[in-house]
Order: structure tokens, then C-alpha cells, then sequence
């Protein structure tokens, strides 16, 4: 569980998270949805740590993340995973070493246990075949899969994932979703997910919060999402014409 | 002046975080070998061209200057040897790879800054100031001395080439020169000039790539400023090293 009090975060003096509050639980997927420019990113790494917050708690279990040292904090971190916006695989690196570098950093493990490990990753992202390729030979779809494949090496407790689907085909993108959604639930993993896809949100969206402009306006379920009464939220939710058909034939089937 | 000593705090805090120690040396140790092929090996052939060059012309420079029957041929190979250890192989030679290197370097951090490789690295727990700079560091310290005795012999070669193939002077005349009333501590002198300069270039590019904030076009104006700055740091710590080294 990872609990968020009173977050607060402005960029040389512009607010950008105003006193977010939110409770993320275990093995769900958690989505944080708004639209482009809302806060999303900044939500999700200032929970990380990769933001320094204003004010505001961020509590890991029972721990309370932002009052720790780097030292401290790594301890945690090796119980993170993330997966970027732009994927952020190491370039430098092929497949096998990108998803083999946290095990190296962080592990005493052999040569043989690494490359089984980083093997059984791989796998279970779907990407075979491909361990000596660099990232700039990968399609987006397979950097965000060798991206996830290097977030679950170390078998973290805590998943994030920051629009794992953005830019990808929408069968690819629900493939991803999927795959998000099982490594959760098999992990039993606390999962947040940034995404402004609303297939995600009907797919995968057990526990949904809405930031609207720095402000988190709605927070329930995907069920719950489509009957809501925020103006705002159906705002965002409607823009899309599937969500619209969803909703008038969930009407039509209630009548 | 406000700007350059918050540029200047963060650069020492930069230089901090690389300087702390290591989480995994096996890995540093690694990384470093590598960036010695990266960094230093593949500068071997700009290093030679340019000093071999640099090496030719000064010859014939000189020879020209001080055509001079009083003169003895020979001091033109020493006035070639002297100016080519004590200037131009190391500061030509810095400057040469602060163009390639540091520019390297500088779009290389900065390219992982603005793509999240950076955020990455420290979602991780890795210390990535440490790791991706404590390498580069280490590498050029090790290897640019190395890069200079070549750069000072393959110009002394061509000198003697130039001045041979010229007329200007005899071969015998010029290897009696370059070994006339030679001082070995010019070559320390040198070698610790080109320590300094090693250590600029890398974190002065190091530090403009490592706090990049935007997107493609702020990495290119990145690594130009990593070129000029390391540039205009190496001539003046070429002033001060000369007057603390050799007064
Ligand atoms: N490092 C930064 N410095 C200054 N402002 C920032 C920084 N990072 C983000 N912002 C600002 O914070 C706001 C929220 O940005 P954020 O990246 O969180 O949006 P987002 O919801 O993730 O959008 P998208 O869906 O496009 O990724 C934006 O207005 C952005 O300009
Ligand atoms: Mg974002």
C-alpha cells in the first residue's frame, strides 16, 4: 500500500500538485488519469522520489518515504519498479544488459543466475530472440516491454508505470494493459499507472483517481466512472466516442 | 554573477556526488576500461594527425625565422622540441579533444537526462552522477598522459619530416638538436598540464550534459557550451600551471 498525504508541488512558484491526498492499495492496478499536462508525471515521481515535494507525506507501508536519506531510501527503491514515459532503456546497453543491470547493481547473484532471471523476464514480456539488440533496433511497443521486463527483475513489491501504452497500436496497447494488470495480480504488487487512454481505464482500472490541473477531482472504480456526476470528469471521460457508446447502451440496457 | 556562482555550487556538488564512493567496483572498473577505448583509444588518430602537422609547420617556421648564418641549424630542432612539449602538445592537444571529447560526453549525459535514463538510474538507487562520470574521469586521467607522449612524438617526427623533406635542415643537425641540452622535467610539466586539462574537459562537459533540462535542442546547446567553457578553462589554467610551474 502506498498512502499519499496532502501532497503539494510547485516549479518555481507555479503549482502543479495542490494538495493531493490518495490511498494506493495492493495487488490492484491503480490508475492516475487527467489530461495532458495535468500532473500526472510529476504525481508519479514526486511518489518515487524522483521530485522532491513541497510539503506533504508519502508513506510506503508504514514508512514515511520522504523523510529518508538516499541511503535509506535505496533500500525501498530496490523494491521499486518503473517503467518511463519514453521507456528509458539505456542505450547504451542491448536488451539482455538493460534488463540484467538492476540484478547486476543490486544482487550478488552468478553469470548464470542473472542471465536465467533476465531470460525468464524477457519471456515473460514476449520479447524472445532479441537479447543482443540495442534499443535503438526495437519497435516502441518492444522498448516498452523490455522496459517492463527491467522494472519486474528484481521482483518488486511496488510497479510504476507512466502511459505504458501511449504511442502503440491498440491491440499492442491492451496486450501491455494486460500484461500489467497479471503481473500484478500474480506479484500481488502495488501497481500505479499514469495513462489518459480510457480503454486502459475500462480495461484495467480497478482503483481510479482523476487529476484535474494539479487537483485530484474524482477517485472510484471503472464501473463507477461512467455514472459519475463530475462535469469535469465526464468531460474527460466523453471525449471519447467509445466511452459514449458504453454509456448509452448501459442506459439503453437499464431502461 | 548570480547564475555563475549557482553554476559554480552545483558543479562542486556535481564533482561531490562523483567523488562518493562506489557502489559496486567491479562495475566502475568495467565501465572505466570501456570509456578508455571510447574516450582515449578512438583519439589516438585525431591526436597524431594534427600533431604530426602541428609538428611539420612549426619546423619550418622556425627554419624560416632565423635563417640566419650565425644561427646553428641544429637549435631549430631544439626550438621545435621545446615548444612542442612544453605548449603545444599538451594545450593543442586538450583543446583538440575538448572539442571531441567533451562535446561527447556533454550530448552523451544529456541526451540520458532528457530521455529519463538519468531518472532512471536514480529510481534504481545507482548513483548515476558517480556512475556515469566517475568512469569518464578516471579514464581520461589515465589515458590522456598517454595521449600526449604520442602527440609529442608523432609531432617531433614531423618535424623532422618536413624539415628533412624541405631542405632546411639536415637530419643529423635535427636529432642532434631535439636531444640538446634536453630537461626531462619539461615533460612532467607536460604531463601535469594535461592532468588538469583531462579533468576539465570531462567534468566540465560532464557537469553542462548531467543538468540539461528540456529536450534535443537544450543538448546541443549543451555540449556547445561544454566546448567553449572547457575550452577557455584550459587556456587559463594553461596561464596559471605556466606561472606556477616553471617561474
Ligand atoms: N521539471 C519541471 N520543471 C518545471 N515545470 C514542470 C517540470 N515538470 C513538469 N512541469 C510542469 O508540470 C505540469 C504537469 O506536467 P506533467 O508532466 O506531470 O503532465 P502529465 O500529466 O504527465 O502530462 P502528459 O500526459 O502529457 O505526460 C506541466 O504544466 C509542466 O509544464
Ligand atoms: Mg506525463
Amino acid at each position: 500500500m502506498i498512502r499519499v498525504e496532502n501532497l503539494n508541488k510547485t516549479f518555481d512558484g507555479r503549482l502543479v500538485l495542490d494538495n493531493i491526498s490518495v490511498t494506493f492499495e495492493t495487488g490492484k492496478t491503480n490508475l492516475i488519469i487527467g489530461r495532458s499536462g495535468s500532473g500526472k508525471t510529476v504525481l508519479l515521481k514526486s511518489i518515487v522520489g524522483l521530485h522532491e515535494p513541497d510539503n506533504g507525506e508519502i508513506w510506503f507501508e508504514d514508512i514515511l518515504f520522504n523523510n529518508l536519506d538516499f541511503e535509506e531510501r535505496k533500500k525501498i527503491r530496490e523494491q521499486m519498479g518503473m517503467l518511463f514515459q519514453g521507456s528509458a532503456l539505456f542505450d547504451f546497453f542491448t536488451v539482455e544488459q538493460n534488463v540484467r543491470f538492476p540484478l547486476d547493481m543490486f544482487t550478488g547473484k552468478t553469470l548464470e543466475e542473472k542471465t536465467e532471471r533476465v531470460n525468464f523476464c524477457l519471456k515473460r514480456v514476449d520479447i524472445i530472440n532479441s537479447n543482443k539488440l540495442y534499443p535503438s533496433e526495437l519497435s516502441g511497443g518492444m522498448k516498452k516491454r523490455v522496459a517492463i521486463a527491467r522494472a519486474i527483475a528484481l521482483n518488486p513489491k511496488y510497479l510504476f508505470c507512466d502511459e505504458p501504452n501511449s504511442g502503440l497500436d491498440p491491440l499492442t496497447a491492451i496486450l501491455i494493459d494486460e500484461l500489467i494488470k497479471e503481473l500484478t495480480e500474480e506479484y500481488s504488487m502495488t501497481t500505479i499507472v499514469n495513462t489518459h487512454d480510457m480503454n486502459s481505464v475500462v480495461e484495467i482500472g480497478e482503483k481510479v483517481i482523476f487529476i484535474h490541473e494539479g487537483i485530484k477531482c474524482w477517485e472510484g472504480t471503472n464501473k463507477e466512472i461512467l455514472h459519475s456526476d463530475n462535469q469535469i470528469l465526464n468531460d474527460f471521460v466523453f471525449a471519447n466516442s467509445l466511452a459514449k457508446q458504453l454509456k448509452s447502451t448501459e442506459n439503453n440496457n437499464s431502461v | 554573477m548570480l547564475v555563475f556562482l549557482r553554476q559554480l555550487g552545483l558543479y562542486f556538488i556535481m564533482l561531490k556526488k562523483v567523488f562518493s564512493k562506489p557502489e559496486k567496483p567491479l562495475i566502475y572498473y568495467q565501465q572505466t576500461m570501456h570509456e578508455m577505448v571510447y574516450l582515449g583509444v578512438n583519439s589516438v588518430g585525431i591526436i597524431s594527425i594534427i600533431s604530426f602537422f602541428m609538428g611539420a609547420v612549426i619546423t619550418l617556421q622556425t627554419a624560416y625565422n632565423t635563417e640566419n648564418p650565425i644561427y646553428p641549424t641544429y637549435l631549430i630542432g631544439l626550438g621545435c622540441r621545446d615548444s612542442i612539449i612544453l605548449e603545444f602538445s599538451s594545450t593543442i592537444s586538450a583543446l583538440i579533444l575538448a572539442g571531441k571529447v567533451g562535446s561527447n560526453i556533454a550530448s552523451e549525459i544529456g541526451t540520458m537526462r532528457v530521455t529519463e535514463q538519468i531518472d532512471a538510474l536514480e529510481m534504481m538507487g545507482v548513483n548515476s552522477a558517480s556512475y556515469l562520470i566517475l568512469p569518464k574521469i578516471i579514464a581520461t586521467l589515465l589515458f590522456n598522459p598517454l595521449l600526449t607522449l604520442i602527440s609529442i612524438i608523432v609531432a617531433i617526427l614531423g618535424g623532422w619530416l618536413a624539415g628533412t623533406t624541405a631542405g632546411v635542415i639536415t637530419s643529423e643537425d635535427f636529432i642532434y638538436g631535439i636531444q640538446y641540452a634536453f630537461i626531462p622535467y619539461y615533460i612532467t610539466y607536460s604531463i601535469i598540464k594535461t592532468l588538469f586539462f583531462a579533468f576539465i574537459i570531462t567534468s566540465v562537459s560532464a557537469f553542462h550534459g548531467y543538468f540539461v533540462e528540456g529536450g534535443s535542442l537544450e543538448v546541443g546547446r549543451a555540449s556547445t557550451k561544454a566546448v567553449v567553457y572547457s575550452s577557455v578553462l584550459i587556456l587559463l589554467f594553461n596561464v596559471i600551471l605556466t606561472q606556477l610551474l616553471l617561474s
